[in-house]
């Protein structure tokens, strides 16, 4: 109802009426404004041969030539396919264990063991890729990795990880659970708890089983928030977490086809002769690509429920 | 019916009648929790156990859940001078605690008015925010825009400002605004409540956990946050403690391999225990701080209570 | 993504060795300066005020250097502007880049206007790349004029090294370094199984390699880890053939010929049995199969493998570390010539107010002892210590170690630390005798590619190498046969013909320029 007289109205009338409102967003809009738009006008960089005696944006233009690079020799399909996958893998498996682990905790009923837990599941969230790198590597590695040494007390023969490409999704994968599903189940928690006791009580005064809780009060609860982290996952299913390839995969050339994304090739193809435009011109790939994604997916989500939309 | 969320917790294990199936329910619920948490602890243990294993050890026979070989030779390289760390933990403190407190306060209020249903330009708002997640100008241009336009070199608001506004932030807690019935502000302002008293009186109360988790994301955000010291911080005086512990580790890399070049004596320098070593002391504190915010997380609230 | 893009850049770039050749103190060949002569007291003789230069203005030159400030810079500075101060009424602020930013603030230094004058570069550092964006300012002019006793030092293929585009960009270093590679082993083991010839041939490689593996197992033989294999480049060398570029280390040439093809590693006669050798030194485990996946660098410094295919300067520095496990030194290089001079170098910005100041300033210390001691070693009984033949000693490697700006060496100031291997320099003066600037490898030090025109052939033929080269070389497959078709084809698609053909014109180009 409102909507369609501001609608007529037009900005002035909506800044008269919810003059607070606009004030409320004020100061982020215009650090955003700052801090990140501003900068933008570094975008031309994509299509411009960077030098430094000219900057920005007197450098020359040379077209579309920065990005020849990723599709040369037909990489760029692959790596393309290769972060898409990824980033659906990630997304089902992190955001699955964390809704879990935080219906579970929340379950739990016993104060110092609830406490101790939820402590304990964000410390991955600490431990960083370099030191991942290390984990991964002695876990791994042929000689005196954890899982061949075991293999060997047994009399089994040594496997050779680092010749089988196919193991490293789910490698990969495992590790990127590991890290993230503490902190993803934080927002699910507190979405949990920030469900009206009264409902709750409610509820089990009725005798509702503690199934019919969890399906009937406790998921729907959390439906916004799982659609929203999903949504914003979506939005970025272009982008590879480089520096968890790179520790994990490193320079293993072998793993390269399984595991290679587009981050981890544009930084390999430019360590030896680094290019400014080349690299805006690997960001600004990805970006069109998420744009194009994240508009349709949210226009479908919109479409189903407004609520659920980012924007 | 104003029922104290402290009570509502702890009542409610006596409330709810265990039945078989529900016995096994928390069978399993337990028993997937204490896996989960041994997964994450265990991987713990060995790095607060490799940081004190000499790096000569760890070379030769890597590192278990005891240290194979003592040593506190990475602590000792960490705390040379501990005048600096305590300086470093002093700049991080003081950015993390500014930075999550103005981020929350405008995290929260933008949240508040995107989701306001009779916001007229809330999608276009949230849009604008969200575009820079998918668009940003580069590092160059960001670098020479922040030296040259806003003077940040050597100024600690170059660690507070790029991190206090997240668009991840922003739409999680949107959420948690979007649990807070609309018929309570729109009955505060008939009341005749001002749009600021509506939201501090009315809504804020009810946002408690999303506060806490978002004031927590916020302050992990700043704790870890090396990258913006790497490029704007001049002076160690204004370095945070992951950028100074950073900075020894790298330097103790150059140091190692100059040394192997160079033949200069600094040989062994503990490089995987350094990284190690380097986790624990930057963990150590939000491990402690974390249980008191933490109690946000475990009593529910009730909003009949701010009802009535 | 960038962010981290980056953060890992810089790791990789620290680990890509080349940092390291260049690093601290090598010395030079017969440089023994004897402590007396530091001694003598700064006349104001000669040329810097060449009649062009005016000193009677006071500056403050802004110089920036790549690694961490020592905890004694305040000292050596105080020290070393009271000189400076007498000799070109200058004082000198030394800026630090450190080890943990200098991937990202290193490019960004020219791009964010900042006025200095003059800066490290290198090779590692991206120095052509640089040059050839507008980063630094043409020097051709100022070297003559205000470093002449610098200048009449530069050799002509150091000078053609550093001019890109037509246009002088750099000082290159007087200090020469050399192409060889070789086999640094450790001389204790080689003696335990009674090996007395000095090991340079990939048949005693294997005798060697046998013993450690019957006798030490908790050794890896040959130390091979993650930034990549280095057997294709020893092994080109040891048949006198030359690589194109230290970038496209799958293109070689022979330089012995009067016009000589560029050639891709894999059509080089022998490669293929070298690949299968390979193989066979894998499944013996002369190396970890984890290799690629191994991120230690420093396991021979550190007692963990036996053998390590680099350069002599690496050589010298584990000598120092570790009299006891007796490194040696085996050449494996057939013909051995000097590396690019632009390895290590000064340039001038071009923001830099003071230009001329600078560049007399650099004429002075790369010819005075007694400058060029104050300026790198510090102080005299503070910083380092001199024994009877000159050499040096860090005194405490905690205040002071030497300066990070490691162009300004130079052949004849230069000294060395105590306790570097004898071989060391014996090898070097040897080379330099034999060095002959119109033959052979020497040659064709001063060519410089340029890679400009073929930018996205070569990122996709480095990565092709990388997916494909690296495993066949360290034997990683279980068809060599198959695995250098894969590898041909792999390099083929990413246009390694383009880059051939381009390598091959700019070569030509330089042979046909050297001929007049």
């Amino acid at each position: 109802m409102n909507d369609t007289i501001a609608r007529r109205e037009g900005f002035l009338h909506e800044f008269r009426k919810n003059k607070a409102l606009f004030a409320m967003a004020a100061p982020a809009f215009f650090l955003v404004l700052v801090m990140q738009y501003f900068p933008m006008a570094g975008l031309v960089l994509a299509f411009k041969q960077y030098r430094y005696d000219l900057g920005v944006f007197g450098s020359p233009w040379n077209g579309i030539q920065n990005f020849s690079y990723l599709f040369s020799s037909g990489t760029g399909w692959l790596i393309t396919r290769n972060t898409i996958l990824y980033n659906l893998l990630n997304l089902i498996t992190s955001q699955l264990l964390a809704v879990i682990v935080a219906v579970f905790i929340t379950e739990i009923h016993r104060r110092h063991f609830k406490k101790v837990t939820q402590t304990v599941i964000l410390l991955p969230y600490f431990i960083s890729w370099v030191v991942v790198g290390v984990f991964v590597f002695s876990i791994f590695n042929y000689e005196t990795g954890l899982i061949n040494t075991i293999v060997k007390t047994f009399g089994g023969e040594p496997i050779n990880f680092y010749m089988k490409p196919a193991a490293w999704p789910w490698i990969i994968c495992a590790f990127n659970a590991w890290k993230w599903t503490g902190y993803n189940s934080v927002i699910y928690i507190a979405a949990i708890t920030g469900i009206d006791a009264e409902v709750n009580e409610a509820a089990s005064i009725d005798g509702a089983t503690i199934f019919q809780r969890i399906r009937y009060i406790t998921l729907p609860s959390i439906r916004p928030t799982l659609v929203t982290m999903i949504l914003l996952q979506v939005g970025r299913i272009l982008r590879g977490d480089f520096e968890m390839f790179y520790q994990i995969v490193g320079n293993n050339g072998q793993l390269y086809n399984a595991t290679d994304v587009i981050d981890t090739y544009v930084f390999r193809s430019l360590v030896t002769n680094p290019d400014i435009g080349m690299t805006a011109a690997a960001t600004f790939y990805q970006s069109v690509l998420c744009f194009v994604i994240i508009m349709v997916v949210n226009s479908v989500v919109k479409h189903i429920d407004e609520d659920y939309a980012l924007f | 019916m104003a029922a104290n969320s402290k009570d509502m917790a702890s009542s409610a294990p006596t409330k709810i009648r265990l039945s078989g199936s529900s016995k096994t329910f928390y069978f399993i619920c337990y028993l997937i929790v204490i896996i989960v948490a041994i997964l994450c602890l265990v991987p713990f243990i060995l790095l607060i156990s490799g940081s004190f294993t000499s790096e000569q050890w760890i070379r030769f026979h890597g590192f278990g859940l005891l240290p194979g070989e003592f040593s506190t030779e990475a602590y000792k390289i960490i705390f040379k001078t501990p005048g600096r760390i305590l300086r470093a933990y002093g700049v991080s403190i003081f950015i993390t605690v500014v930075g999550t407190f103005v981020g929350l306060i405008l995290t929260t209020l933008t949240a508040y008015v995107i989701s306001r249903k009779d916001f007229r330009y809330r999608n276009a708002l949230s849009f604008f925010f969200y575009f820079t997640t998918l668009f940003n100008g580069g590092m160059v241009s960001t670098y020479i825009f922040y030296i040259q336009y806003l003077h940040l070199k050597d100024n600690l608001l170059a660690l507070i400002l790029p991190g206090m506004f997240n668009v991840f932030y922003l739409l999680i807690m949107r959420t948690f605004v979007n649990t807070v019935p609309f018929s309570l502000v729109e009955s505060a302002k008939l009341d005749g409540a001002g749009e600021w008293r509506t939201f501090f009186s009315i809504v804020l109360p009810l946002l408690k956990p999303g506060l806490a988790t978002i004031g927590l994301f916020l302050a992990l955000g700043y704790w870890n946050d090396w990258y913006n010291a790497m490029l704007y911080m001049n002076t160690e005086e204004r370095y945070p403690l992951q950028y100074m512990l950073y900075s020894i580790q790298q330097q103790t890399q150059a140091l190692s391999r100059i040394a192997a070049q160079a033949g200069i004596t600094v040989s062994n320098l503990p490089s995987n225990s350094l990284k190690l070593a380097m986790a624990v002391v930057a963990t150590g504190p939000i491990v402690i701080v974390y249980p008191f915010v933490q109690k946000y997380f475990i009593a529910g609230i009730t909003i009949g209570s701010v009802k009535g | 993504m960038k962010k981290k893009l980056i953060a890992i850049l810089m790791a990789a770039a620290m680990s890509a060795g080349a940092l390291a050749g260049c690093g601290a103190s090598s010395s030079s060949g017969g440089a023994a300066t004897s402590a007396q002569d530091t001694a003598e007291p700064a006349t104001t003789s000669e040329t810097a005020e060449d009649g062009t230069l005016d000193t009677s203005k006071e500056v403050n030159l802004v110089m920036y250097v790549i690694s961490d400030r020592p905890a004694g810079q305040d000292i050596v500075d105080e020290n070393f502007n009271k000189l400076l101060k007498e000799k070109l009424n200058a004082t000198l602020t030394i800026n630090w880049i450190g080890w943990a930013e200098y991937a990202q603030k290193y490019p960004m230094l020219y791009s964010s206007g900042e006025a200095f004058d003059m800066a490290y570069c290198a090779g590692w550092l991206n120095f052509s790349n640089l040059a050839r964006r507008g980063a630094f300012k043409p020097v051709e002019d100022l070297l003559p004029t205000y470093a002449p006793d610098n200048y009449a030092l530069q050799t002509e293929s150091a000078l053609s090294q550093a001019t890109i585009d037509g246009h002088l960009y750099a000082v290159p270093t007087l200090l020469p370094t050399y192409t060889t590679y070789g086999a640094i082993y450790r001389g204790d083991i080689a003696k335990e199984a009674g090996i007395t010839d000095t090991i340079d041939t990939w048949d005693e490689i294997e005798t060697f390699c046998d013993y450690v593996v019957a006798n030490h197992p908790e050794m890896e033989p040959i130390d091979e880890y993650s930034m990549g294999p280095e057997m294709n480049l020893t092994w080109t060398r040891s048949n006198g053939l030359k690589d194109i570029d230290s970038g496209l280390r799958y293109l070689y040439f022979d330089p012995s010929e009067e016009k000589p093809t560029v050639k891709p590693v894999y059509d080089i006669d022998g490669f293929g049995d070298f690949m299968t050798r390979m193989k066979d030194w894998s499944d013996k485990g002369y190396w970890t199969k984890s290799a690629l996946a191994d991120t230690d660098s420093t396991k021979t410094q550190n007692g963990k493998a036996a053998l390590r295919f680099h350069n002599i300067d690496t050589f010298a520095g584990y000598g120092v570390l570790h009299p006891e496990w007796d490194f040696q030194y085996g050449v494996m290089t057939a013909d051995v010539a000097h590396l690019p001079y632009t390895q290590d170098c000064m340039v001038i910005s071009n923001t830099a107010k003071n230009p001329e100041r600078a560049m007399a300033m650099w004429n002075w210390l790369t010819t005075d002892q007694e400058a060029y001691d104050a300026f790198y070693y510090g102080i005299l009984g503070t910083t380092y210590e001199l024994n009877d033949e000159g050499q040096f000693t860090i005194l405490d490697n905690d205040l002071y170690q030497t300066n990070a700006m490691w162009a300004v060496r130079t052949m004849d100031l230069n000294r060395d630390q105590a306790g570097t291997p004898e071989s060391f320099t014996t090898l070097r003066e040897d080379w330099e005798k034999t060095i002959d600037a119109s033959k052979g490898a020497e040659r064709f030090t001063g060519f410089v590619l340029d890679t400009s025109n073929i930018t996205t052939e070569v990122a996709a033929c480095t990565n092709a190498e990388q997916q494909y080269g690296w495993p066949l070389q360290l034997g990683y497959t279980d068809d060599v046969a198959a695995s250098i078709e894969q590898y041909k084809s792999a390099m083929q698609a990413a246009g390694i013909d383009k880059v051939i053909a381009e390598c091959q014109k700019q070569l030509d180009e330089y042979v046909a320029a050297q001929a007049q």
